[in-house]
């Protein structure tokens, strides 16, 4: 029974901080006033690049960089579309989406019937480098060790992103001059801050750590790619859910994966409870799945409601969030 | 760049605006057939199966003709829909889950239909589709106009829940469930009565269904309807300027309620069509039809007539890429997609072309 928690603690994680890649991405990209719905398909094209390079030279890291590159050169496009061509927004990152999933199924349909085939994730130096790692002395508290402090080396740079982000947001300059443009871009550009600039560089970070989020759902699922079910698999989307309900705050996003994690999990382990805490927990198995996975998206909406309805404006939605900036307009 | 600036162009020339297009879908389909060259595939022959949607040669051609039908109907009426909305500045991007929902309750009225006439069970389906994504869509309306919640979000949100509901009723096995196949063990949807499919006008072999009649009705209706009505009139000046709109005496809010209505519901109206003609219902009945509908609005500029040529034109894209999957095994129909974005890039970027210029700082303007 105590395995049973301690399996849970684990999946909740391991399963579920692609999610937190993709979030503080998206977070990196709203706080510079930008509206890009197309995380889906920037993971979709991180993670069939990342994939494919990292199996290719057997190295993990080559993969991420790869990941990171191609997703941010994807966030490039949105970028210059939007910032530059002063395109749409919300019709822009649609079509990432739109584009980027049926770029991975291209690739992967394209590789799996030519002659060397998809490649294989089994048994390489790889999937050795993608093994887990113990946090020395944490590892090793009952229960919670196994669970939380037992991972593979991209859930700990998730988490180190997410830090970092939350630090950079709050505590240094060019943070602050960002949140600044998110807020004011005509007020930002009068102080003398280079708000094209910034605004394509954090596009194409953002952008980039949603793609090593995509190589993470890859490399978890085994990298087997099946003709029918993408990686993503939804998941870009509820990241773009994540980003309101951790209220644009990398910190609390961290907090965020773990309850949208916790759904997800009880999602795939409702009958294994129900089973080990009959008395107790029996009345999880009456709970659909589809609920479960409706939960995010539900709560989501809820918090949007909510927040509006309510007079003390608590929300840290960037003000200028979806509108272009175009200086002429001044 | 700093000695350079964008301006707007003054004059809007609708030639520049198509030439700036063109150039744009052939470079997109460059690169479409760069990417095919990528993998070993002759482009031009894959172009032409794909154009031609295999007619040619084909003795069942008119098969051909009602399949591209069955996707350009409900893409049609549905981006139709979206850019109505759009054109206020409204953001539905829900045109998913109001399809879905909408489809929903088709299937509640085909499954409970009884022996009624084809007609009056046909009209209720497409009333209770129509009428439960508009009240989606109002509802969503009302707390924008009242709250200022941020609709983009909220239709987002809401297409995903409506989808886990029907995948919900698509796989739970119960007394209740009527959408489901009493025979089967496992759980499927259940097949529509005769008298809830939809028919059409025999032709030789070619049947053309009712709904591509219905289609092209709607199609005229919301084409007058905003050139030559006061509501139409409205709806564009509240996207230009809804301040303007305020001044002018106009009820913002009241003309929001009213036009998301329409919106959502002529989206339910094309799900209540399209479930009909499937004679079925599935998580995959939309066919993609709320995304693509939003490229296609925007591809079109928002005016009516577009809207019919460009949903021509990707119904044949998509259409062509499933036909042409038969016949190349690594490329399947998300190559329409592919392609789809690659197109709406060079679009987005050739409408900046014909619509700003590149001046230099100080120099003279014309």
């Amino acid at each position: 029974m105590i395995n049973v928690i301690t399996m849970f603690l684990f999946n909740i994680v391991v399963y579920n901080i692609a999610l937190l890649y993709g979030t503080t991405g998206e977070i990196m990209i709203e706080k510079s006033g930008s509206l890009n719905l197309g995380v889906e398909g920037t993971m979709a094209i991180g993670a069939v690049c990342g994939y494919i390079a990292a199996c290719r030279t057997n190295s993990l890291f080559v993969g991420v960089l790869v990941a990171f590159l191609t997703a941010g050169l994807t966030g490039l496009v949105f970028a210059f579309l939007t910032v530059t061509l002063q395109a749409n927004q919300n019709v822009t990152g649609l079509t990432i989406t739109t584009f980027g999933v049926a770029f991975y199924y291209f690739i992967g349909n394209g590789l799996s019937n030519s002659k060397g085939g998809w490649p294989k994730l089994n048994d390489t130096t790889l999937a050795d480098q993608f093994r887990d790692v113990e946090i020395p002395l944490l590892s090793k508290i009952p229960i919670l060790g196994k669970g939380l402090f037992s991972h593979n080396i991209l859930v700990y740079l998730g988490i180190a992103i997410a830090v970092l982000m939350w630090a950079y947001f709050a505590k240094t300059m060019p943070g602050l001059k960002l949140r600044a443009i998110g807020e004011n871009p005509g007020a930002a550009d009068s102080a003398g801050i280079n708000v094209t600039r910034m605004k394509y560089i954090h596009i194409i970070i953002g952008s980039g750590i949603m793609g090593i989020g995509g190589l993470y759902m890859g490399l978890n699922m085994g990298g087997t790619f099946e003709g029918s079910n993408c990686w993503i698999n939804g998941y870009g989307w509820i990241a773009i859910a994540l980003v309101i309900f951790a209220n644009w705050n990398p910190a609390k996003a961290l907090l965020g994966t773990l309850i949208f994690g916790f759904f997800n999990t009880l999602r795939v382990y409702n009958a294994t409870i129900a089973y080990n805490f009959p008395n107790t927990l029996g009345w999880l198995n009456k709970i659909p799945a589809q609920f479960f996975s409706a939960l995010p998206f539900i709560i989501t909406l809820l918090v949007l409601i909510i927040t509006s309805i309510s007079k003390k404006n608590s929300s840290n939605e960037p003000a200028s969030i979806g509108r272009n900036y175009y200086r002429e307009d001044r | 760049m700093s000695d350079f600036h964008l301006v707007r162009r003054a004059d809007f020339s609708i030639r520049r605006l198509i030439i700036c297009y063109a150039v744009g879908i052939l470079i997109s389909l460059g690169i479409g057939a760069l990417l095919l060259s990528g993998l070993g595939i002759n482009p031009f022959e894959y172009y032409k199966r794909m154009l031609t949607m295999g007619l040619i040669g084909n003795r069942y051609a008119y098969k051909c003709i009602e399949g591209l039908l069955k996707i350009f109907v409900p893409l049609l009426i549905t981006s139709l829909a979206l850019g109505l909305a759009f054109k206020m500045r409204f953001w539905n991007i829900g045109g998913e889950g109001e399809f879905l929902i909408g489809s929903i309750c088709a299937a509640i009225v085909a499954f409970n239909s009884g022996s009624m006439p084809k007609i009056v069970t046909i009209t209720l389906m497409c009333l209770a589709a129509s009428l439960s994504a508009g009240i989606i869509g109002l509802a969503v309306a009302a707390l924008k106009v009242r709250f200022n919640t941020n609709e983009t979000l909220m239709t987002l949100m809401l297409n995903y829940i409506m989808l886990y509901l029907i995948r919900y009723l698509g796989s739970t096995k119960a007394p209740w469930n009527f959408f489901l196949n009493p025979e089967s063990e496992r759980p499927i949807f259940g097949q529509f009565a005769d008298n809830c499919k939809m028919g059409g006008i025999k032709i030789g072999n070619f049947t053309l269904l009712y709904s591509v009649i219905a289609a092209i009705i709607i199609t005229v209706i919301i084409y007058v309807y905003l050139k030559y009505t006061k509501q139409g009139y409205e709806i564009s000046v509240v996207g230009d300027s809804s301040a303007t709109a305020k001044y002018a005496g106009m009820k913002v809010g009241k003309i929001v309620l009213r036009t998301m209505f329409i919106s959502a519901a002529l989206i339910g109206l094309a799900s209540g069509l399209a479930t009909a003609t499937a004679g079925t219902i599935s998580e995959s009945i939309t066919n993609n039809a709320g995304w693509t509908g939003i490229i296609v609005a925007w591809l079109a500029k928002l005016s009516v007539p577009a809207i019919f040529v460009t949903t021509l034109l990707i119904s044949v894209l998509q259409y062509g890429c499933q036909a042409a999957a038969t016949q190349y095994p690594a490329i399947d129909s998300n190559f329409a997609d592919l392609l789809q974005g690659i197109i709406l890039f060079s679009v987005l970027a050739a409408d900046f072309v014909a619509t700003f210029k590149i001046a230099r700082k100080g120099g003279q303007e014309k």
